[in-house]
């Protein structure tokens, strides 16, 4: 009906998703950097007059670094979660729409979701900050990390949430153990981090901001990794719903 | 087309809209349906069942759900399961009750309409939600239905696109008789415009108004299939059992002992009670001995032919 993704199963995704408490928490989640720029605002400004450094350091360590993978953990997650443990994937099961087309439209929703969500995290803080012109290459450089982060991560959750019943938790787990705990501190595995990759995007696009290093990993392995990411999760994902039967009571 | 034990039906005239061809399916060592061979045509057939029966896995089969571990499972001549074709003839309500929470009555018919590729959805939900009579209250949200009008937003659902074949795992669950009957209604009269309605029910008298057939199983195998009457009279094995009033009970009761298809009489509440071995031969000889005595016979009730003791019998076997 509408090519790669179906708009129907996207609309009824994103409400889904988007249900009053999921939204009140999105926005409590997108706002919280812009809570804490107001603070920096009101007590440490003199000391980072133009906040370039804060700004930096609160992309990276808190939006990349926490919020992004967390929000990718939410939305991925419940795009298929809740409807294979309540039954209603069978409404969508049952029509002429191939199930790749379903995966692929509960994706670009996860993703969008994140992004959106993640976009918001940034912009708001950069527009406290007064959106100076040096800044900007930062907000646009994360803007593009955080692309990349949620596709990767959302292809990783949307499966994880389809294959299993606890997937909530063992994404948390991934994102903690992972993401924040050991690839920071284990080189073997900066190779297989989302977050390595956002920073490798942030790192080349805003080489001439003061402080911003360029990334742990090098831009082909980005690549490179990202596609495997990319196609093994949803390769995984898409296979996995064609195999899927519905072997409860309907 | 009836057959009892030995687990087929036939495929009658022209080509049927649903069939099974000895398909079977297990999980690991479970077998849960044990090489059925049936075929459905127009009309409304219903599947019955004790619990763990097979009738589930039969429905999810058939629905291209599940796919069968052994033998064929054919909807309009196309393998049913990886198959999303066969949905544009197919609806299907489902026994389990959730239904997504934050549409409303009239978006989730909708969104089927949409999902089923309709010119104009919004007019086939108008209709269908009309069809199980919840016009009145497609604006509120599914979620705070109660279950009779989840079950007929479910229905509505399924039958937007006006499917050929209908699927319904006890569709009349939570439905007060109201609703019942102008369900039963409903179904008859798509049936009688040619779609194939197959109903999974537990509650037998529904199934005895309603359905043209049925298809028993039990333990997996397809124990009996056609219509309940017919099934009654082939089982020879059974004692046929009536209830009798005459003129003069004690005098026919007397007559009737001597008769060899019967096989017991009693004297039991101001009439007779009757065990006749043979249907056929018993009711051509009551006439007979009681003209022979000068009785007349006021009332005969067959007393074991409703679609419940078949059942029974069938399930005891």
């Amino acid at each position: 009906m509408n090519g790669v993704i179906n708009l129907t199963v996207a609309e009824l995704t994103f409400r889904q998703l988007f249900t009053r408490k999921r939204l009140i928490a999105s926005m409590l989640f997108a706002l919280s950097p812009l809570l804490i720029t107001l603070v920096f605002l009101a007590t440490a400004h003199t000391q980072d007059p133009t906040g370039l450094q804060f700004l930096r350091e609160l992309y990276s360590g808190i939006v990349a670094f926490v919020l992004l993978p967390l929000a990718a953990v939410i939305f991925g997650t419940a795009a298929f979660g809740g409807e294979i443990d309540d039954g209603t994937i069978v409404y969508l099961l049952v029509k002429d729409l191939p199930r790749w087309q379903l995966v692929l439209s509960k994706y670009l929703v996860a993703v969008i979701s994140t992004f959106a969500m993640m976009f918001f995290a940034i912009l708001l803080p950069w527009l406290a900050l007064g959106a100076s012109l040096e800044s900007a290459p930062l907000f646009q450089a994360f803007t593009a990390g955080i692309g990349l982060g949620a596709a990767l991560y959302s292809a990783i959750f949307v499966t994880l949430g389809m294959m299993s019943k606890r997937a909530l938790v063992f994404g948390l787990i991934y994102v903690v153990v992972v993401e924040i705990a050991l690839s920071p501190n284990v080189p073997g595995l900066k190779s297989f981090s989302v977050r390595e990759f956002v920073m490798t995007v942030v790192g080349k696009i805003a080489s001439a901001v003061p402080g911003v290093k360029a990334g742990a990993v090098t831009p082909n392995t980005v690549w490179t990794m990202g596609a495997i990411f990319l196609v093994a999760s949803l390769g995984l994902g898409i296979r996995w719903l064609q195999r899927y039967e519905m072997a409860e009571r309907l | 087309m009836t057959a009892i034990e030995d687990g087929r039906s036939k495929v009658e005239n022209g080509h049927a809209r649903i069939e099974l061809r000895d398909a079977s399916r297990w999980y690991g060592n479970v077998v849960a349906v044990n090489a059925i061979t049936v075929s459905l045509q127009p009309g409304i057939t219903g599947l019955l069942g004790p619990n763990g029966a097979g009738k589930s896995t039969v429905l999810h089969m058939i629905a291209g759900l599940l796919s069968p571990s052994a033998g064929q499972v054919l909807v309009d001549r196309q393998n049913a399961a990886g198959n999303p074709g066969i949905y544009a003839k197919v609806g299907l309500v489902p026994e389990r009750e959730a239904v997504q929470p934050f549409l409303t009555g009239f978006e989730f018919v909708r969104m089927n309409a949409k999902l089923q590729h309709l010119a104009n959805p919004d007019e086939a939900a108008r209709k269908a939600l009309a069809l199980v009579d919840l016009t009145g209250a497609q604006d509120r949200k599914v979620g705070g239905y109660s279950k009779g009008m989840r079950q007929r937003a479910k229905i509505a659902g399924a039958l937007v696109h006006e499917p050929a074949i209908l699927l319904l795992d006890e569709p009349f669950n939570g439905m007060d008789p109201r609703q019942r009957l102008h369900m039963m209604e409903l179904l008859r009269a798509m049936a009688s415009k040619g779609c194939t309605v197959l109903i999974s029910s537990h509650i037998l008298e529904e199934l005895n108004d309603l359905a043209d057939s049925v298809l028993v199983m039990v333990a997996g195998r397809l124990a009996a299939s056609g219509h309940f009457r017919e099934i009654r009279k082939l089982m020879t094995n059974r004692p046929h059992t009536f209830t009798l009033k005459s003129s003069d009970d004690r005098k026919l009761a007397a007559e009737l002992i001597g008769e060899p298809s019967v096989q017991s009489v009693d004297l039991a509440n101001g009439g007779l009670a009757i065990r006749a071995s043979d249907r056929g031969l018993f009711t051509r000889a009551l006439p007979r001995r009681a003209r022979a005595a000068g009785i007349s016979v006021h009332e005969l009730l067959p007393t074991d032919e409703s679609l419940e003791s078949v059942f029974n019998y069938l399930v005891q076997r």
